[in-house]
C-alpha cells in the first residue's frame, strides 16, 4: 500500500515537472514541428545539423548560433528546391558557427497569420518572408531598423525599386531578394484558333478578343475569387493601372479611398469579365482552379508572374508541349506590375543573434542565390543585371515586357491593407453576380480600410 | 477514509497548473485586454467599454455574426441532435445490419475538418461538383449553381457540411439507450405499451441527461465552429456565413485588432456559460434519472 502510495506521489510530481519543462521556453534545439535547415528528409536533417553544431563545437569555433527561420518554402512550393538547395550550401559553409532552426509552415496564409500571433506575442522569428506579404507597415515597431547593416555592396544586391518598397522614412525594414515583373500568359494555340494574332494594346480590344474566343467556343479567361482572388486582382489592378492617376494609386502604399473613378471602372469591367468571360468555377475558386483551366487549355488567359513558368513544362501538370503553346504579354495601355518584392524582414532581439541572422540573410540575397533562384524558380532577381543562360524564354519575355511597360504598378498584396486583401475575397462573389455594384465594392474596401 | 490535505494538493497540483496556465491567465487576459484599444504597431491604451459599444450598437458585421452564431445554434441543438436521436433508437432496434449503419455514419465525424472543407467544396462546386453532376443528369439539363458562394444558397450549403453527421449524438444517445435497464422496459411491455410508447415514454425520459450532454456539445460545437467555414466561403459571399468565431479571427489576424477581438471572446466565453446553464436547467442535468 505504502509502495503504491509513493509511486503514485512519484508519478504526480515527475508529471508536474514534464509540465514545467515543456512550458518553459528555452531554446533546446529542435522540438516539434522545427527542423534543421536544409534538407528533404526530418531525420537527416536534424543529423546533419547536430554533425554540425557538434563540428562547430569540437572545432573550437566558439559557440554555435542559433536563430530562428520559419520557411514557406515546403511541400510544392516552387522555391522549396531552391531553398533546400541554399541550405545545404549555407550549412556546409557556416554550420560551424551559425544554426538555423527552420520552422516549416505550409501555405501563404498559414505563414503569416503565424507571424502575426507571434508579432502579437513579442516573439518574432529572427528572420522571416512572406513572400511578397507587405508586415512591414503592421510590425515596424517589432523589425529591425538594417540601414546600419546595409552596406555598398549589400545594396547592389537590389535594384532602387526593391530597396524603396522595403523601406519606410528612409529607414530599410527588409532586405530584397526578387523583382515583381507580372504580365499575362496567352496560349498561342486558342488564340489562333479564335482568329486572334497578337495580344490586345487596348482594353476595348482586350474585351473584343474575349468576344472572339467565345465565338470560337474557348471561355477566355481563368479567374478566382478564394484567398485573395490574386489572378482576378492582378486584372483588376491592371485595369487601375493604365492611366497616370490609377499608376500613381497602385503605386500608393496602404491606400485608404478606393472610390476613385479608375478603381470603379475596373470594379465593373471585372464584374463584366465574371459574367460573360470565366468558367462557372472562378467565383469561389482559388488560384489552383484558375490554373488548372489554364493548364487544360479550357481557358485562354491567365494573369500571374513569371514563377509559373516551370509549371508549363511539369507534364505532371500539363500536357508534352504545354509551353511551347504560351505566349506572354504586357496588359493592354502599357500595364505591367514592375516593382520591388518585400523581402526578408528581420526580428532578431540581441546583436548575437543579429549578426548571425544577417550572414543568413546576405547569404540568401548574394548573386549566386539570385542567380539560381532565377534560374530554379522563374522569379527574377531584384539586383539588376542578374541572367542565366538556363532561364527559361518566357521568363525572358517577361522581363523584357516589363522593360517595355509604359505604365509600372505595384502588386496589391504588397501595397493594401491585409483587411482589403480579405474583403476582396468575400465581396468578388457578390460583385460577379451583380448583387452589389462597382461602386459598393469600392465602398466595402473603403471601410475595411477606414478600421486600419 | 480520511485523505490528508497535503495529499489531495499533491494530486490535484498538476491539473490546476494545467488548468491557470493554459485557461485561466489566457481568459483573464482576454478579459482584461477587451477594455484596450490594443492594435498592431504598438498601440495600446484603456478604452473601457468602447470596443463593447461599437460591437452592439454600430457594427453591422458584428449583429449579423451573432445572428448567424445564434441560428446555427439552434439549428444544431434541434436538427442535428433530433436526427441523431432519431436514428441511435432506429439502431436500437438492433436491425440486421446496425453495426455496419452506425460505423458508416460515424465516418464524418473522424475525418479532420480540413479534408471536409475541401470534400464539401468539390461536392457542391459549381463545374464539377458532385451535386450538380448528379442534377444534370437527372434533369438532363445543364446545371451549374454555386452553391457555397450565391447569396441565396451559401448559408444553406455551409449548414449541410455539418447538420445532417450527428454520428456522435448516435453514439451517446445510443449507449444511453443500451444503459437503461432491461426490467423497466419489460415492466412497460408487461402493462401493455406499444413500442413507440416504450420509447417516447421510457426511454426517452430516461436517457434526458445524456439528451442533455448532447444538446450542450452540440450548442458549443457550433459556438465555436470556425474550420469548416474558412475554409468553404471564408465568410462569404459578404457576410453570409459570418460568425463570431470567424469575425474573431478576422478581426484578429485580418485587422490586427486584438482588443476588438479579444472582445468577442469575452461575448463567446459569457454566451458559452449561459447556453451550457440554460441547457443544464432544462435538462435537470443534476437530478439522477433511477
Amino acid at each position: 500500500m505504502k509502495t503504491r502510495k509513493m509511486l503514485a506521489l512519484v508519478l504526480a510530481g515527475a508529471m508536474t515537472a514534464g509540465m514545467a519543462a515543456g512550458c518553459s521556453s528555452g531554446n533546446s534545439g529542435n522540438t516539434g514541428g522545427q527542423t534543421n535547415a536544409g534538407n528533404e528528409a526530418g531525420a537527416e536533417t536534424t543529423k546533419q545539423a547536430q554533425d554540425s553544431s557538434s563540428q562547430g563545437s569540437a572545432g573550437g569555433s566558439g559557440e554555435v548560433v542559433e536563430i530562428t527561420f520559419p520557411s514557406m518554402w515546403v511541400g510544392v512550393n516552387t522555391f522549396k528546391e531552391w531553398f533546400d538547395n541554399r541550405m545545404e550550401v549555407f550549412n556546409a559553409e557556416y554550420g560551424d558557427s551559425i544554426k538555423v532552426n527552420i520552422e516549416e509552415i505550409a501555405g501563404d496564409q498559414n505563414y503569416v497569420d503565424k507571424i502575426k500571433v507571434l508579432y502579437s506575442s513579442d516573439s518574432l522569428p529572427d528572420a522571416f518572408c512572406t513572400g511578397g506579404y507587405n508586415l512591414i507597415d503592421t510590425m515596424q515597431d517589432k523589425l529591425v531598423d538594417l540601414t546600419p547593416h546595409i552596406d555598398d555592396e549589400w545594396k547592389k544586391m537590389g535594384s532602387d525599386v526593391t530597396w524603396e518598397v522595403n523601406s519606410r522614412d528612409g529607414k530599410i525594414y527588409g532586405i530584397p531578394y526578387a523583382r515583381q515583373a507580372i504580365g499575362y500568359f496567352y496560349n498561342k494555340e486558342l488564340f489562333a484558333k479564335a482568329g486572334i494574332e497578337k495580344p490586345a494594346e487596348t482594353w476595348d480590344e482586350f474585351f473584343e478578343q474575349c468576344d472572339k474566343l467565345l465565338a470560337a467556343g474557348i471561355t477566355p479567361l481563368s479567374m478566382d475569387t478564394a484567398d485573395s482572388g490574386w489572378v482576378t486582382s492582378l486584372m483588376l489592378g491592371a485595369m487601375i493601372g493604365q492611366t497616370d492617376e490609377g499608376e500613381e494609386f497602385m503605386n500608393t502604399n496602404l491606400p485608404k479611398d478606393y472610390n476613385t473613378p479608375e478603381f470603379i471602372e475596373a470594379a465593373a469591367n471585372i464584374q463584366r469579365m465574371f459574367q460573360n468571360y470565366t468558367t462557372s468555377d472562378a467565383v469561389g475558386g482559388a488560384y489552383e482552379n484558375a490554373a488548372g483551366n489554364f493548364f487544360t487549355e479550357e481557358t485562354a488567359i491567365i494573369a500571374n508572374g513569371p514563377w509559373m513558368v516551370s509549371d508549363f513544362y511539369d507534364t505532371n501538370m500539363v500536357e508534352e508541349g504545354f509551353a511551347d503553346k504560351i505566349g506572354t504579354a504586357m496588359y493592354p495601355g502599357g500595364v505591367m506590375y514592375n516593382s520591388g518584392k518585400i523581402g526578408f524582414n528581420i526580428g532578431s532581439k540581441d546583436e548575437k543573434t543579429l549578426e548571425a541572422t544577417l550572414t543568413f540573410v546576405k547569404f540568401l540575397t548574394n548573386e549566386e542565390s539570385q542567380k539560381l533562384m532565377l534560374e530554379m524558380t522563374g522569379d527574377i532577381p531584384a539586383a539588376d543585371g542578374i541572367t542565366s543562360d538556363k532561364t527559361a524564354p518566357l521568363v525572358n519575355e517577361v522581363i523584357e515586357n516589363a522593360g517595355k511597360a509604359s505604365h509600372s504598378i505595384n502588386d496589391f498584396q504588397s501595397l493594401w491593407y491585409a483587411n482589403v486583401v480579405d474583403e476582396i475575397s468575400i465581396q468578388y462573389p457578390l460583385l460577379a453576380q451583380g448583387e452589389i455594384t462597382p461602386e459598393q465594392f469600392a465602398q466595402a474596401l473603403t471601410d475595411a480600410a477606414a478600421k486600419n | 477514509m480520511k485523505v490528508k490535505r497535503w495529499k489531495l494538493i499533491s494530486f490535484l497540483l498538476p491539473c490546476l497548473l494545467l488548468f491557470g496556465l493554459i485557461y485561466l491567465i489566457p481568459m483573464g487576459i482576454v478579459f482584461g485586454s477587451s477594455f484596450f484599444e490594443w492594435k498592431a504597431g504598438g498601440i495600446f491604451r484603456f478604452i473601457g467599454l468602447e470596443n463593447y459599444i461599437n460591437a452592439f450598437l454600430y457594427d453591422v458585421r458584428m449583429k449579423t455574426a451573432i445572428k448567424n452564431t445564434i441560428i446555427w445554434v439552434l439549428l444544431q441543438c434541434v436538427i442535428h441532435v433530433g436526427l441523431g436521436t432519431v436514428i441511435a433508437f432506429l439502431l436500437a432496434r438492433r436491425l440486421r445490419g446496425w453495426k455496419v449503419l452506425r460505423t458508416i455514419y460515424m465516418i464524418p465525424n473522424v475525418v479532420s475538418a480540413a479534408a471536409l472543407g475541401v470534400i464539401f467544396l468539390n461536392v457542391f462546386n459549381a463545374k464539377y461538383g458532385l451535386l450538380n453532376s448528379f442534377i444534370t443528369q437527372i434533369t438532363g439539363e445543364p446545371f451549374t449553381k454555386n452553391w457555397f458562394f450565391e447569396q441565396n444558397s451559401a448559408f444553406f450549403t455551409v449548414t449541410l457540411t455539418w447538420l445532417l453527421y450527428s454520428g456522435l449524438i448516435v453514439i451517446l444517445v445510443l449507449a444511453g439507450i443500451m444503459s437503461i435497464p432491461e426490467d423497466v422496459v419489460e415492466a412497460a411491455r408487461i402493462d401493455g405499451a406499444s413500442n413507440m410508447q416504450v420509447n417516447l415514454r421510457i426511454r426517452l425520459p430516461l436517457i434526458r441527461t445524456v439528451m442533455g450532454t448532447s444538446v450542450i456539445l452540440a450548442a458549443t460545437s457550433k459556438l465555436r465552429e470556425f474550420e469548416l467555414i474558412y475554409l468553404t466561403t471564408n465568410g462569404g459571399p459578404g457576410d453570409k456565413t459570418l460568425n463570431l468565431p470567424l469575425y474573431l479571427y478576422k478581426a484578429s489576424m485580418m485587422d490586427n485588432n486584438y482588443g476588438y477581438a479579444n472582445m468577442m471572446g469575452v461575448v463567446l466565453i459569457i454566451a458559452g456559460v449561459i447556453v451550457v446553464y440554460c441547457i443544464n436547467q432544462l435538462f435537470r442535468m443534476n437530478e439522477g434519472d433511477y
